[in-house]
């Protein structure tokens, strides 16, 4: 079996970083990662991008070097992606946060509200099952996060968790805010209001777990693989004959009941911007699924049927 | 910071009506500018705003020889000033066509910081209107304007001369802080009828369950100038150096 030899290159000084000799034909990029990382230690494998040519694309951490367009001395580039962080690592610290502050101001601990009110409870019945709703929401990601999703990327930049924690942090505070405020009023329409907002909440949150399984059980564990996602025996999937991206839309409903249940702007707004994010996110992975696969439903749209 | 943003992120070239990107100096520009018709348009634009630009400073000297004093001459350029500062926010539908080739959110930005101290500040809180910290702000960006505006005409046209060129990256040495200081007295100015009046402002309890106190906004926007300035003027020093150093070495080719 005749080896291979693999020089690296930096991408930006093509200086010569390292030089791989005897390469099995058959190693993938990722043991290839892994042989880099021993000579350059910070650049552990989750922040290697290695390409074929300088400006090109990253090459997958599956992909062959027999199979791939070099000759026996193979030359990679390579770009460091800075410091990574794994996914799971990101979204439990983003969820942990919202989920404990509410609390802190349902609780009305000291320093928010003034001091006769510390440790107070509202007599508003909506504002304890605020409370339980986005308390549930949070814990249900978080458990999702641990036990469902399946990524497909390992890590992504570190400056990201400081983005979304202050995103997902500071609108919690804001809403939690208002709605646990001592001045809070509750719905113009009273009970009626209340309930429909929740039966839409509970709904989508539904909706929007079932959407998360059906995902999880197109791809088995540990792979990477990916097809195209159909409706299931769970009607709450069937949404998928019209967009996309369901667990979207169900998050943009659960939102949109939950500002309903509290009429509360800030909430509103809250899902306006969320609603915004995750139509740029639908959007991608529609045209993603229509480049990948030929055969791709034609009636779908991104995330709300018919129209976006 | 309404004025320095203005002048600042635009660099060289022919980009019509934008603040183009990083480091392009005169010459070389792999993209395509833009169309005929759209090149036409923004010349139009360009001299349209210049002219405004132009009204408003000769406003302001007649004004001044007229009154005899440099005190409350907003009032006499309170339309034109309105109009045509107003009028830039077209600037921001021209990087979003892409016929100027500039980033959508950093001309909003500059643009909206500009249209805010106009409304949401000086039209707002009459009793700033006689500040003269008002007259300080309007000087540095009616200055600023011309030539930026006259500097766009002129690369559009493929004709700059140097010294609208240099104008453009010499001046806001002076015009920046000049602008900033009357952006900020200005603001620090209308605080306390604001707080007075409750301008803009929205309390507990009401049916939305939502605050907002305008006052301690108008202090939030004066903090961000702190980190915001030096950026802009120091990236500004920076193209400087770049853009009248490397037309030094050209100068003999022109």
């Amino acid at each position: 079996m005749k080896h291979y030899e693999v020089e690296i290159l930096d991408a930006k000084t093509r200086e010569k970083l390292c030089f791989l000799d005897k390469v099995e034909p058959q190693a993938t990029i990722a043991e290839i990662k892994n042989l880099f990382t021993k000579t350059h230690p910070q650049w552990y494998p989750a922040r290697q991008s290695l390409r074929l040519d300088p400006k090109g694309k990253s090459l997958k951490d599956e992909d062959v070097l027999q199979k791939l367009p070099v000759g026996t001395t193979a030359t990679l580039y390579f770009r460091d992606l800075g410091a990574q962080i794994s996914w799971v690592t990101v979204f439990l610290t983003e969820y942990a946060g919202p989920l404990f502050i509410y609390l802190l101001f349902y609780f009305r601990v000291p320093f928010i509200y003034g001091h006769k009110y510390d440790f107070t409870s509202s007599r508003h019945t909506v504002v304890h099952l605020a409370c339980i709703c986005h308390s549930f929401h949070y814990i249900k990601r978080l458990l999702e996060t641990l036990f469902v999703h399946r990524f497909s990327h390992g890590t992504m930049p570190l400056r990201n968790i400081f983005k979304n924690c202050t995103y997902y942090w500071g609108f919690a505070a804001w809403m939690a805010y208002y709605i646990n405020h001592p001045l809070y009023t509750p719905p113009t329409y009273g009970a009626q209001q209340v309930k429909l907002a929740l039966a839409i909440f509970v709904i989508c949150q539904l909706g929007n777990f079932s959407i998360h399984m059906a995902l999880r059980d197109l791809r088995p564990a540990g792979s990477k693989t990916r097809k195209i996602p159909y409706p299931t025996k769970n009607p709450f999937t069937w949404l998928f004959l019209l967009v996309s991206c369901p667990n979207y839309t169900y998050e943009v409903g659960s939102w949109i009941g939950f500002a309903i249940m509290t009429q509360c702007l800030p909430v509103a707004l809250f899902s306006l911007v969320g609603f915004t994010q995750m139509t740029i996110w639908a959007k991608g992975k529609h045209r993603s699924y229509l480049k990948e696969f030929r055969d791709y439903p034609p009636l779908r749209m991104p995330i709300i049927p018919f129209l976006l | 910071m309404a004025a320095a943003a203005a002048t600042a992120a635009s660099k060289g070239n022919g980009g019509g009506g934008g603040r183009a990107g990083a480091g392009e100096a005169s010459s070389s520009r792999k993209k395509k500018g833009p169309g005929p018709l759209a090149t036409a348009y923004l010349v139009i634009y360009n001299v349209v705003m210049t002219a405004g630009w132009l009204v408003i400073a000769v406003g302001l000297v007649r004004a001044y020889l007229a009154k005899g004093s440099y005190h409350s001459l907003y009032y006499s350029i309170e339309k034109p000033l309105k109009f045509f500062q107003t009028g830039a926010l077209l600037e921001i539908l021209h990087c979003a066509i892409g016929i100027v080739p500039s980033s959508v959110v950093l001309t909003s930005f500059q643009v909206m910081s500009r249209v805010f101290l106009i409304w949401a500040v000086t039209h707002s809180v009459k009793e700033v209107q006689s500040e003269d910290s008002v007259l300080l702000f309007v000087i540095a960006w009616t200055i600023t304007e011309i030539i930026r505006y006259s500097f766009y005409t002129f690369s559009l046209l493929n004709h700059l001369p140097y010294l609208i060129k240099w104008a453009r990256y010499t001046l806001f040495i002076v015009l920046y802080p000049m602008g900033v200081s009357g952006e900020l007295l200005t603001i620090y100015a209308a605080l306390p009828f604001v707080r007075q009046a409750g301008l803009y402002s929205i309390s507990l309890p009401n049916k939305y369950n939502f605050s907002f106190d305008y006052y301690a906004f108008l202090i939030l926007i004066m903090i961000s100038y702190i980190p915001i300035f030096p950026q802009l003027y120091f990236h500004m020093i920076h193209q400087r150096r770049k853009i009248l150093s490397h037309t030094e070495e050209h100068k003999k080719f022109e």
